[in-house]
């Protein structure tokens, strides 16, 4: 049996290995492209694009606007008009815009309140929520500059008074540096899209030149034709994935890698041999490529983007949490979190193992059973 | 010259309607990821689990952890026992944030001392644990003025609490920060840029493995006559699926929309033209399917989701994602979809937007026509 996969495999080698425009687009998914994620993309906000419109033009507002500075924000103009501020933000040049009133030095020398008024542009309400908590967190330090100075309060008077001082420690990442989180993820997803699609690519290249009837005719067993397809697409992007993590994550991101390796490139090669079953699982059902890659959009978008690394699953309607159960991707990125990133061990991931293995199983059963039903009669 | 339009035009079409499970694809996945997307892509972080550990046990503490339970951004799962039950939870991602409150927390309180509480938080997904910060410091800072004030008036000082500044936040086109508001169009604009893409990727490439090919080489057809012919059956199918996409958007999601349809129609045609375009110049480069569809995946999903402005703003990403945005498409059709929906603003605003697709579109397909050479091997 295993001389006959292993000359099937070579083959398989042979034609993906003549094709220089996948391999060159092989290398890439795992070097190149998890490099202009992790570097390129970042959550955090910065150079927040800011108009300020200071209606006080005194030392004191001009005092507080000097504090709003870069890597936050980008102080793009000051605006002498207040329908200036419409047009700005309209345009979408700015996303947030500071009003200072014109009594705020005189509020703030009679012992007042003076208030700032702060208008975001709500189309990315997330980014709008946390600038806006950024700049009340300034304008607060400046507020107890300015009760030092006017000798009503020191910050000696805080050991007197009944505060809460919250200290917040974010575990794992301290610095909460979006590229180790970015550069992971496209690792994980590369796996997902990479073995899904070349599996089934390959799979359904048979059936397309009529060559799965040859198979057919011959002593190989339709386990044995699956699994010559799925060892390739193991064997490559495991060697691949060498690369992305000894010379972008490591050594580019400098993302800490806690865990086993033992651990993540044995459990990734079972999850690239379950998202491999899918692809075979759907070449068998489809009649044609075009056909096969519609249904793999169809999975592989909510797999990728629903898996719960971008949307929090705590925040997903419940349904959707339940149906997210059924992707392969779901527990793979638990586990890779897990392992490569938080050190845990078995005793942390087992069910996520479970959960890769069981679908993986049945994947490949059901392949094996249609294949048999539909194709090999 | 218009005849051999016509008839490459008529035979794609046939092709299409030919293969009936392809249509139905082609009309149902976009559908059913916007369905999937909608309900399933929230980025309001809303329910985060947390746990607290209380030593403290006095009414105080109660009162302060009912202050974050309240908030419908945090549900409380429970109290922790020990420390290394807290190292679990972390651990283990089933809590995002533990809170500590020491032994000592009411007792320092009431002697109008300050307290320290700890908050350790999961940073495996740095945008949640930037969120959850945000989302403490001010539940904190509120439970702080609320203690101070009453402090300070039983000693009889109101005067000092008076704050010099305070921040009033207010966020224009998405009053209630929703962020349904800015995800749903935005789905729009990533799904029309994989979408059409991959249509186009296998329309040529597929002739290529199949040798048809011949009988366009053979014939007086041009090569700009093949692209035309072949890209505007797509263009159609596409389109179509905008309308309904857009349908969806406005009667199921219940977005606003404030603009005028005729001009979001008007840069939706072009933006589709530019990624039916891109799809199509893949299959013109590529020999293989499986080469061709690769490259459209990798290079259209993930680019599109991280660099066109969906999930955070273009000015805040480093210099190489600048760079990669510049050169999608989706990036400039974003600005216009968000503007549209819930700016409500006209054609000056995106007369710029709308010729940068054209020069895009011209650019593209002038490419790829140049890329097909009528020529064997």
């Amino acid at each position: 049996m295993w001389g006959r996969i292993f000359s099937l495999m070579r083959k398989e080698f042979a034609q993906i290995f003549r094709d220089k425009a996948l391999l060159f687009i092989l290398a890439w998914a795992f070097t190149g492209a998890i490099y202009t994620a992790g570097h390129g993309m970042s959550m955090e906000v910065k150079r927040f694009p800011t108009v300020v419109y200071d209606m006080s033009k005194s030392p004191a507002s001009r005092d507080l606007i000097n504090r709003f500075q870069l890597p936050y924000f980008k102080i793009l103009s000051h605006l002498h008009r207040e329908e200036e501020i419409t047009m700005w933000l309209d345009s979408g040049k700015a996303s947030m815009a500071i009003v200072i009133p014109p009594d705020f030095q005189r509020r703030i020398d009679g012992g007042k309140q003076a208030k700032v008024q702060v208008i975001t542009d709500g189309t990315n309400s997330m980014s709008a929520t946390i600038a806006t908590a950024y700049l009340a967190q300034i304008a607060g330090d400046y507020s107890l500059e300015v009760l030092e100075k006017q000798e009503r309060f020191t910050r000696s008077a805080f050991e007197n008074l009944p505060i809460i001082d919250e200290r917040l420690r974010v575990e794992f990442n301290p610095n909460v540096l979006s590229s180790w989180f970015t550069s992971l993820l496209e690792l994980l997803n590369m796996f997902t899209m990479v073995s899904l699609l070349l599996t089934a690519a390959a799979m359904v290249r048979e059936k397309e030149y009529g060559t799965l009837e040859q198979l057919m005719v011959s002593p190989v067993r339709p386990g044995e034709i699956f699994l010559a397809k799925t060892i390739p697409t193991i064997i490559i992007t495991l060697s691949l994935s060498f690369l992305s993590i000894f010379l972008v994550l490591k050594p580019i991101f400098n993302v800490p890698i806690r865990g086993s390796l033992m651990l993540f490139y044995s459990v990734t090669a079972i999850y690239v041999f379950t998202m491999s079953s899918l692809g075979i699982a759907i070449a068998t059902v489809a009649r044609n490529l075009p056909q096969a890659m519609m249904i793999m959009l169809l999975i592989l978008a909510p797999m990728l983007f629903l898996s719960g690394a971008w949307t929090p699953p705590e925040a997903m309607a419940p349904w959707m949490q339940r149906a997210s159960l059924i992707s392969p991707m779901r527990y793979f990125i638990d586990f890779g979190y897990s392992v490569l990133f938080k050190g845990n061990g078995l005793a942390y991931v087992w069910h996520d193992i479970v959960g890769i293995i069981v679908l993986g199983t049945l994947l490949f059963g059901f392949s094996r059973w249609w294949f048999g039903r539909k194709i090999a009669k | 010259m218009h005849n051999r339009i016509y008839a490459i035009i008529r035979r794609e079409t046939r092709e299409l309607l030919r293969d009936p499970v392809y249509l139905g694809l082609a009309f149902i996945v976009p559908l059913a990821l916007k369905l999937l997307f909608g309900y399933g892509l929230t980025m309001d972080v809303k329910n985060i689990p947390v746990l607290f550990y209380d030593l403290d046990r006095s009414s105080l503490s109660r009162e302060y952890m009912n202050s974050f339970t309240n908030s419908e951004y945090f549900r409380n799962v429970g109290l922790a026992k020990d420390y290394k039950e807290i190292d679990h939870v972390i651990r283990s991602g089933k809590i995002r944030v533990v809170v500590v409150i020491p032994s000592d927390f009411s007792r320092r309180l009431h002697e109008g001392r300050p307290a320290q509480v700890q908050f350790l938080a999961d940073g495996s997904f740095p945008m949640r644990a930037e969120v959850v910060k945000g989302y403490v410091a001010a539940i904190n800072a509120q439970f702080n003025q609320g203690m101070v004030s009453r402090y300070l008036s039983l000693k009889g000082q109101t005067a000092a609490a008076v704050f010099p500044t305070s921040v009033e936040g207010r966020a224009w086109y998405n009053p209630s920060l929703e962020s349904k508001n800015f995800i749903i169009p935005g789905l729009l604009v990533i799904t029309l840029m994989f979408y059409p893409a991959l249509l186009a990727a296998l329309v040529v490439v597929r002739e290529k493995e199949s040798g048809t090919i011949y009988n366009l080489y053979c014939s007086p057809v041009r090569p700009w006559e093949v692209v035309a012919g072949k890209a505007i059956p797509y263009i159609g199918v596409a389109f179509i699926n905008y309308i309904l996409i857009f349908l969806m958007s406005v009667i199921l999601f219940k977005v606003r929309f404030t603009g005028s349809f005729i001009l979001l129609s008007v840069g939706a045609l072009l933006y589709i033209a530019c990624t039916i375009g891109i799809g199509l110049f893949i299959s013109v480069i590529s020999r293989t399917q499986i080469a061709a569809m690769l490259i459209t995946f990798l290079g259209t999903m993930i680019p599109a989701f991280l660099f066109s402005g969906f999930m955070a703003p273009i000015t805040s990403q480093d210099i190489t994602g600048q760079i990669v945005s510049r050169f999608i498409p989706a990036t400039y059709f974003m600005g216009m979809v968000k503007g549209i929906y819930l700016k409500g603003l006209g054609f000056g605003y995106y007369a710029w937007d709308l010729l940068t697709l054209t020069i895009y579109a011209a650019v593209v397909y002038s490419v790829a026509i140049l890329s097909f050479r009528k020529k064997v091997g």
